[in-house]
């Protein structure tokens, strides 16, 4: 059994969005709709203050409000535990968006491009009338995922089947893997370090971990 | 009071049900509107994911129900001069049903896949519910009219009040559930949100029906007996005072816990939603009334009773407006314990403004229940009779 997670490493993240235009890329998402996006958070106190960048975006959660929420079964858990949406199913009601702990998810009302009217060649080619009208999110570049199935590619390791965001990362902060291989890059990395995941305590067990420090 | 002449009465009917098919036919227009261009032409953005219809469709689906409580307190409960009421508040329940169904299914981003819904049925999902709760709903009034229209079918209305009652709790205890399992949210995620839902049926439910009801007395140059009156504006303080304990406890709860302060204090003290909490839903929605209901001056006469129950459904929409827009206008608490903020308005209150088209359809949706309404009270001869000798004879109104 498969589990593909995330991790990001906050004491690389240095705040550049590369990872959020990177995903509008390779998804086309239209303007005003982020499946990523950057957090900015102040800690300590004064005079001791730090800014805190922490990218956000859907957790892929083992046990997502959103699937349970969902009047058409449009959400679904996927055995590798992606958390994926069939367009065609959703009806657009939002309750997902509601439930959803994380503001990962949005509702596409037309379809609109980063330059008016007029697509780019990477909005033209991944336009998919679908998805108007429905709710969307981060969906791991699942495409991406199913191409290694196909081939045989490692995501994680063969940046053409890893998530765009992942490959984009200019600081090395993010990883990608199956948590459930122990000899994954991600899987190490967690054993290696103090990790923590977003609202733990509603019970959802996110699919991305947050790294703040040594074990 | 207003009688129509009754050359005029026929004249009049036909001019009213027109003005309601008006206003539903712009309400339908306003929903294609928004189908065909999109949502961006409402003021719902990704934050405020519903609006202004939605404040309208729930009030309606909510008061469907409890508008069936004056019938439950006839064939349930025994009450005497409550089941000469009983079709009346049926009839209701049907129309206020279909008005807030209407508007609920004409706003989702994709209208046209409506049928997916029964087709993919997701058990665990309390939104999901509504393709058997409202369905059966209809069903079940349906049969219960039945059993109290047709004279050989009467042996079987207290059954099928009964089986209505039951299920009229069902459907507002998962009317209440859809927001309280939004357990991320701080407006929501609380198991009381199921039994207020109930008792705020009781209250805007009964409201309506005291409206239509001295309608239909003023049409047919007819007076509301004392005793009927004063049993139903006592019902009706009685809801409105227990609306106004479960909102206090709602209220009192969430602040008990630290990491909803700072919603409570949004909405109670600091934000554009703390005048109509006060305002509108406290103020002229609940403690109007109560007084108008239990003041010396104002207690026993008709038109103020009448007054209050409309104070009782403008304050409604103050409610649910405070509870659905304000509760979601609040930015979820992404990083307990930290200021956030990013460019796309984490951390950060949202605002919304409903645009026409919105208003359209919410009102599109108070002009189906109004048609189905007056329609039905033409046709079916929904009046009530009270035998008042009977209820006098029997020394007691139950049974």
């Amino acid at each position: 059994m498969k589990r593909y997670v995330m991790s990001i490493d906050l004491r690389r993240c240095v705040g550049c969005q590369t990872c959020t235009a990177a995903c509008k890329g390779a998804n086309a998402t239209p303007p005003g709709i982020q499946w990523r996006r950057v957090l900015d958070i102040e800690t300590g106190e004064f005079p001791d203050v730090q800014r805190t960048f922490l990218p956000m975006a859907c957790m892929h959660c083992a046990n997502p409000p959103c699937e349970k929420v969902c009047p058409t079964r449009a959400t679904t858990k996927r055995a590798d535990g992606l958390v994926a949406i069939d367009y065609e199913l959703c009806i657009g009601c939002a309750n997902c968006v509601m439930a959803c702990p994380y503001d990962a998810r949005s509702i596409v009302h037309e379809a609109h491009y980063a330059y008016g009217d007029t697509p780019m060649a990477s909005e033209a080619a991944r336009f998919d009338p679908d998805r108007i009208g429905v709710s969307m999110k981060c969906s791991f570049c699942v495409d991406r995922i199913d191409l290694a199935e196909r081939t045989g590619q490692i995501p994680g390791v063969d940046p053409e089947v890893t998530p765009a965001c992942v490959n984009s990362c200019i600081s090395g902060a993010m990883e990608f893997g199956d948590i459930e291989d122990p000899e994954s890059s991600v899987s190490r990395l967690l054993a290696q370090t103090q990790h923590y995941r977003m609202h733990e305590e509603l019970g959802t067990e996110p699919g991305v971990y947050y790294i703040w420090d040594q074990s | 009071m207003f009688t129509p002449h009754p050359r005029h009465e026929e004249a009049l009917f036909y001019l009213l049900a027109a003005i309601g098919g008006v206003v539903s036919a712009i309400g339908l227009a306003a929903a294609l509107y928004m189908e065909h261009s999109g949502h961006v032409v409402t003021g719902m953005n990704n934050q405020i994911v519903w609006g202004l219809p939605h404040v309208f469709a729930i009030f309606l689906i909510i008061a469907a129900s409890g508008v069936l409580n004056v019938a439950s307190m006839g064939s349930v409960f025994g009450r005497v001069l409550y089941k000469s009421r009983a079709p009346l508040s049926g009839l209701l329940g049907i129309a206020m049903l279909s008005g807030g169904l209407a508007i609920i299914m004409l706003d989702l981003g994709r209208a046209d896949r409506l049928m997916v819904a029964a087709t993919h049925f997701n058990p665990t999902s309390v939104f999901g519910w509504n393709v058997i709760l409202y369905p059966v709903f209809y069903g079940l009034v349906g049969v219960y009219l039945w059993t109290m229209m047709e004279r050989r079918m009467n042996p079987y209305a207290k059954a099928a009040g009964l089986a209505t009652f039951v299920w009229r709790v069902v459907l507002t205890s998962g009317t209440g559930s859809i927001f309280a399992f939004l357990v991320a949210r701080q407006a929501y995620g609380t198991a009381l949100l199921a039994p207020m839902f109930i008792i705020m049926s009781f209250a805007w439910g009964l409201a309506v029906f005291i409206i239509v009801q001295a309608t239909m007395y003023a049409w047919n140059g007819m007076t509301l007996p004392p005793l009927i009156l004063q049993r139903l504006k006592n019902l009706l303080a009685t809801f409105v005072a227990a609306t106004l304990y479960c909102t206090a406890i709602l209220h009192l709860v969430n602040a008990y816990f630290a990491k909803n302060i700072a919603f409570e204090t949004f909405i109670l003290f600091n934000s554009e939603f703390t005048g109509a909490f006060w305002i509108g839903q406290v103020l002229i929605g609940s403690l109007l009334p109560l007084a108008l209901l239990f003041h010396p001056a104002t207690r026993a006469r008709a038109t103020w009773v009448n007054v209050a129950a409309l104070l009782v459904i403008v304050g409604a929409y103050f409610q649910l407006h405070v509870f659905i827009i304000g509760g979601q206008a609040f930015p979820l608490d992404i990083f307990p314990g930290y200021d956030v903020k990013s460019s796309f308005m984490d951390g950060a209150v949202d605002h919304y403004t409903a645009s026409l088209p919105e208003i359209l359809l919410a009102v599109g949706g108070l002009g189906i229940a109004f048609t189905m309404t007056i329609i039905g009270v033409r046709v079916l001869h929904f009046l009530p009779q009270d035998d008042l000798a009977e209820i006098e004879a029997a020394g007691s109104i139950t049974d």
